[in-house]
């Protein structure tokens, strides 16, 4: 810094809210003997339009440039007082604030103590002032394309409200398929439409807009850059047979292998080359190529020729401004054994009972287990919810009893002489409609059984025997049943994982990705530019899910319509003069926002601007004091601490 | 015109900054041609007397090596200040205390219990410690005062330059006898002869490092046969390289050794010890407290081995000396 | 002695977690020790150990060093690497002879001023057992 620093201090009063309890006068006193304190001034309220006139004033007549203000939080007019003294002529970033509001005169009882506390705030907040430089604000265009990852309903939802905003996006969806898993529901509560019919609408309307671009069997294998600037790599799999494909049928007819569809979530069979549903968009089958044995016989027999055994996948790179992250959940899998779950075929999930009743399942919407109708059923409620279990997580996964109490109504529209249990911990119907069910479901007779301890599930040769202490008899019951329907939550998906390396984001206590806030930003991710829709951050229904992917598409519609992102300039840089590429650095930054570049013969490290997100846990790293985080230098804040006590600072 | 003169000391030192200026071999000639050595206690016969003598401030330079420990050092770095116009810190001991700089983690009772005493292969079986002064014929010899900390020497007197290492290379030590000899001297307090970057700079190992350098292990020199094409820090020896100003020609690892860190810190670091340690502890590649620890366990003496240069210089400048109160 | 010892405590505070806890025990009117001398910074991962001794030199007799929870990090990992350093200096503290219970590491997220305040009093106390610091400081000349 080439000239003198002339530091003004300017103390606030906030009313009585500093002032009854810090003696502003002492501590303005105090400011103006400390060394490059060129005034000190007070007032009532300095963030009011009088106060910052007064530092404008003070700024020009008494030549300062750096300014210090002792007040409230920097969280509350940081910006108020940087905008203040722009308006003065001086760079926004000469500004430092001392905290006597928050940090001082709310917390302390003793006058004179807080006064103390005050007084050394400010010498620390001086020493930091006397070394700040002037800092340009960074800005970065974005652009207006969205990744949306997730073919589901809140995938979906999100997607048709961006591309009819006018903006373009890439719909990638893992399966082979659109439609999730609301796709393989069957008559949903409270519409009256099968799940696939009514995700089939929205895939309809997907595949027609002309600014949705779908990549099914794809996944993001990489991202790079960060808000309004990603990069994204997508990946997709080879599906083997093209659009020539008249779905005549006879490559499923000869396909010599079978394995569990888990579209039908192992309910019944599929072949190694198969459709995954009648709606399945795009209605192309897809050769599944774990379980094909390339055998060649789906070849033979097909007219059109739409099917290609050696068919490569492909990758594209795409330039994003924003992610959303629509991959939803994974139901409940039970541990085998637990309520006698895989241990027989009387015992089945409550999504295995969607597909069952579906007219379009398996079964043709019949319920038939083991070749007959089951006469009476027990449907185990919170299976993998509310700590039932030992692998069970301790949360309510919301969409099960509406789901469970709609399938016994169905089950006993169809079949009205089925004898149902209930046996639940804990009864949730708290949407619009909900309790309606749980009441006709009392009228129909579905006997309500309450457990604090999880029952034991009994299997025989043809029966089912279930344990349970009522809770409400007060009594140890007995229920046969002919068949047990395990009502499962919902978990974070498999690949959670893999997807939050990519993507770089946290996870919540239970597995699911976090958000910015769990009431204010519920649809977007701690980082910039990642927004969140649907089951992917916590059990969801079907209407929660399509609420939070509308959400997140007003959210990137919102950045998309500001054009350009602002990055406060406190970001990391390393010295070309003094680095030397020691690389260091590089595993520090989870952003991945330095590499080392050649300069001449040698390595330097370069931070990228826009990804640096300012944290500094490079600079502290930095084995040679190479890397410097500006506003937060090594000097300048060892000048803060120096001035701790009055022995060598001020 | 008469030739520069040039002065050069020992503090509390091993001799080996005398031995590397030996070691300059017949460039000791080209430097007898250009200046006039006046007082070089190892080498040549003036006397502290013949110092005195001279005029204020015309030692062109004074290179001084080795710490302040005894009054006698600190007595001779006052005189010398006074009679040069530049005075050199030279090798690590006189810039930052080096090795002897480590004594400063005790303190004087301790030192001479456990040197002359405690160590079992001493032989003294009377207790016999130094003494300050002694009878002998009626006079009294006095040998000079401990001080209670072994200091650099810019602790005790305005130092101008630094020359790093132990000790500084003939290559270095030439750089900075030519920079002295100038004229064409950077600001007042730099470190000159050697580089302005970190011994990775000049390594030949630094590109075979990977994206990440991150390790899980530490291994001592003796429990690894490192492989001489990649880097040493990245097959878990601790290598101070990073943290080292370079300008040595990486010698040591060139001799598959890992650096120790004797041309201290880089100019903005002002604490060596806390630097090194904490690239070295960053990239511990372990998120749990159980691992890590595991991991320092493999490092019984962080202070010894981070500060092993250093230590006199550091923000304590030893084992925290608390006032009694 | 005949004041009481007032430790004072260096504070280094991550602007997203214990900041924001500690702004909260303002705005919720909560009470605790005036010991503590808050330097902000953007992650605990900026903390350099240079920072802590530089403190202690200062005059500081303990040293707080507080950041977001594992896992929670505003910057997905900078808290790690505290806890690293952290562990390596507090080794390094007991043999420079101070002990390392002047140091201390906590993890005080956003919504935790309750904990902080618990934490302030706490160290306080523990601070005022060990007893002044009180480091003779060598002054360069």
């Amino acid at each position: 810094m080439t000239e003198e620093p002339r530091v003004g201090v300017f103390v606030c009063h906030c009313g009585m809210n500093i002032a009854s309890t810090v003696d502003v006068k002492k501590v303005v006193e105090y400011a103006r003997t400390l060394p490059n304190v060129a005034d000190a001034k007070e007032y009532v309220f300095m963030c009011s339009a009088p106060g910052q006139d007064l530092i404008k004033e003070d700024v020009k007549k008494c030549n300062l440039n750096r300014v210090v203000v002792a007040a409230c939080s920097p969280g509350m007019h940081e910006a108020t007082f940087r905008a203040s003294i722009v308006e003065a002529g001086l760079n926004p970033y000469l500004l430092e604030m001392a905290n006597i509001r928050e940090q001082c005169s709310w917390v302390q009882l003793d006058k004179q103590k807080a006064t103390e506390v005050a007084k050394d705030l400010i010498r620390m907040a001086v020493a930091k002032a006397r070394l700040l430089e002037p800092l340009e604000e960074l800005r970065v265009g974005v652009e207006p394309t969205s990744l949306v990852l997730g073919g589901g309903v809140a995938g979906l939802r999100a997607s048709l409200d961006l591309a009819e905003r006018g903006y373009k996006l890439h719909l990638v969806e893992k399966l082979p398929t659109l439609g999730g898993k609301a796709a393989r529901l069957g008559k949903l509560a409270h519409v009256d439409i099968r799940g696939a019919d009514l995700v089939g609408s929205l895939t309809r309307a997907a595949a027609s807009n002309s600014n949705i671009r779908i990549h099914v069997n794809s996944e993001l294998v990489d991202l790079e850059g960060s808000v309004g600037t990603f990069k994204a790599k997508i990946r997709t799999a080879p599906r083997f047979v093209d659009e020539k494909c008249t779905l005549c049928g006879e490559c499923f007819r000869v396909c010599p292998i079978e394995v569990p569809n888990e579209y039908e979530f192992g309910v019944s069979k599929r072949k190694a080359i198969y459709l995954p549903f009648k709606e399945a968009y795009p209605p192309i089958p897809v050769i599944d190529p774990e379980a094909c044995t390339r055998c060649g016989e789906c070849v033979k027999v097909c007219e059109p020729g739409a099917v290609f055994l050696d068919q490569k996948g492909t990758e594209v790179d795409v330039a994003a401004g924003a992610i959303t992250l629509a991959t939803g959940f994974e139901p409940y899998e039970p541990p085998e054994g637990e309520y006698g779950y895989k241990r027989s075929e009387k015992v089945l999930t409550l999504f295995q009972l969607e597909r069952l009743l579906d007219e379009d399942g398996p079964t043709g919407g019949e319920l038939k287990l083991g070749g007959s109708t089951p006469r009476s059923l027990a449907f185990i409620m919170c299976v993998g919810s509310l700590g039932t279990t030992e692998k069970a997580h301790p949360y309510c996964s919301r969409m099960c009893c509406a789901s469970s109490l709609k399938n016994m109504l169905r089950i006993k529209d169809r079949y009205p002489e089925t004898e149902i249990y209930a046996i639940y911990k804990d009864i949730r119907t708290y949407g619009r409609g909900d309790e309606e069910l749980y009441e006709k479901t009392a009228e129909r007779l579905v006997k309500y059984v309450r457990f604090e301890e999880s029952p034991k599930v009994n299997l025989h040769s043809d029966k089912v025997d279930i344990e349970v202490y009522d809770t409400t008899l007060q009594e140890d019951l007995l229920i046969p049943v002919d068949a047990v329907v395990l009502a499962v939550g919902m978990s974070p998906s498999a690949d959670m994982d893999k997807v939050r390396a990519i993507v770089k984001t946290g996870c919540s206590p239970e597995g699911f990705i976090r958000e910015a806030h769990l009431k204010l930003r519920p649809v977007e991710a701690p980082a910039d530019g990642i927004f969140l829709a649907g089951s992917v951050t916590s059990p969801k229904n079907i209407v929660e899910s399509v609420m939070a992917g509308g959400a997140s598409a007003a959210k990137v519609a919102t950045l998309f319509a500001n054009k350009e992102v602002r990055i406060e300039p406190i970001i990391a840089e390393a010295t070309e003069e003094i680095c030397s590429g020691c690389a260091i650095c590089i595993a520090m930054c989870p952003y991945g926002a330095i590499t080392r570049k050649e300069k001449g013969e040698k390595m330097v490290a370069k931070v990228d601007k826009a990804l640096c997100k300012a944290c500094g846990t490079c600079v502290a790293a930095c084995p040679s004091g190479a890397m410097q985080q500006s506003g937060f230098k090594d000097i300048q804040v060892m000048a803060q601490v120096a001035a701790l006590t009055e022995r060598r600072g001020g | 015109m008469e030739k520069p003169k040039i002065a050069m000391y020992w503090c509390a030192s091993c001799g080996g900054c005398e031995e590397a200026t030996v070691d300059l071999a017949e460039k000791i000639l080209d430097l007898t041609s250009l200046a006039d050595i006046v007082f070089w206690p190892v080498a040549l016969d003036f006397k502290e007397e013949d110092v005195e003598k001279l005029p204020d401030g015309s030692i062109t330079a004074s290179l001084i090596n080795g710490g302040v420990r005894m009054t006698e050092h600190e007595h001779m770095v006052k005189l010398l200040r006074k009679k040069s116009k530049i005075v050199v810190a030279y090798g690590a001991c006189s810039a930052w205390g080096g090795v002897p700089g480590l004594l400063n983690l005790y303190g004087e009772e301790e030192l001479f219990s456990r040197v002359y005493r405690e160590i079992p292969t001493v032989e003294n079986p009377e207790k016999v410690t130094p003494q300050r002064s002694i009878k002998v014929d009626d006079v009294e010899l006095k040998l000079p005062d401990v001080l209670p900390r072994l200091l650099p020497i810019d602790r005790v007197i305005e130092v101008d330059y630094y020359v790093p290492g132990c000790p500084p290379t003939p290559e270095v030590t030439w750089k900075a006898v030519e920079a002295l000899l100038s004229g064409t001297l950077p600001p007042k307090g730099s470190v000159i002869g050697a580089s302005e970057k970190s011994l990775c700079d000049e390594c030949p190992l630094n590109e075979t490092k990977p994206d990440k350098v991150l390790i899980q292990d530490l291994k001592r020199p003796h429990q690894v046969i490192p492989d001489p094409e990649k880097c040493l820090l990245t097959q878990g020896m601790l290598c101070l390289g990073p943290a080292t100003r370079g300008g040595c020609q990486a010698l040591c690892v060139k001799a598959r050794m890992p650096c120790t860190g004797c041309f201290g810190p880089l100019d903005r670091v002002t604490d060596y010890g806390a630097k090194a340690a904490s690239f070295v502890a960053s990239i511990v590649d372990f998120q749990d407290e159980e691992s890590i620890e595991k991991v320092m366990d493999r490092l019984p003496d962080p202070v010894g081995t981070f500060y092993r240069y250093t230590l006199a210089s550091s923000s304590l400048g030893g084992r925290a000396r608390r006032n009694k109160t | 002695m005949s004041e009481q010892f007032e430790p004072k405590i260096a504070l280094f505070a991550c602007n997203w977690c214990t900041y924001a806890a500690m702004d909260l025990a303002g705005t919720s009117r909560m009470k605790y020790p005036p010991n503590f001398r808050v330097i902000k910074v953007m992650c605990s991962g900026r903390v350099d150990p240079q920072f802590i001794l530089e403190a202690f030199r200062d005059g500081a007799d303990g040293v707080l060093v507080a950041g977001c929870h594992p896992g929670d990090c505003h910057y997905t990992e900078g808290n790690y690497k505290a806890l690293r350093r952290m562990a390596l200096l507090k080794r390094m503290l007991e043999t420079l002879g101070i002990e390392k219970e002047r140091l201390r590491l906590e993890w005080i997220s956003a919504a935790e001023a309750a904990r902080f305040v618990k934490v302030a009093h706490e160290m306080v106390e523990q601070i005022k057992a060990l007893g002044p610091l009180q480091l003779s400081v060598q002054v360069r000349v």
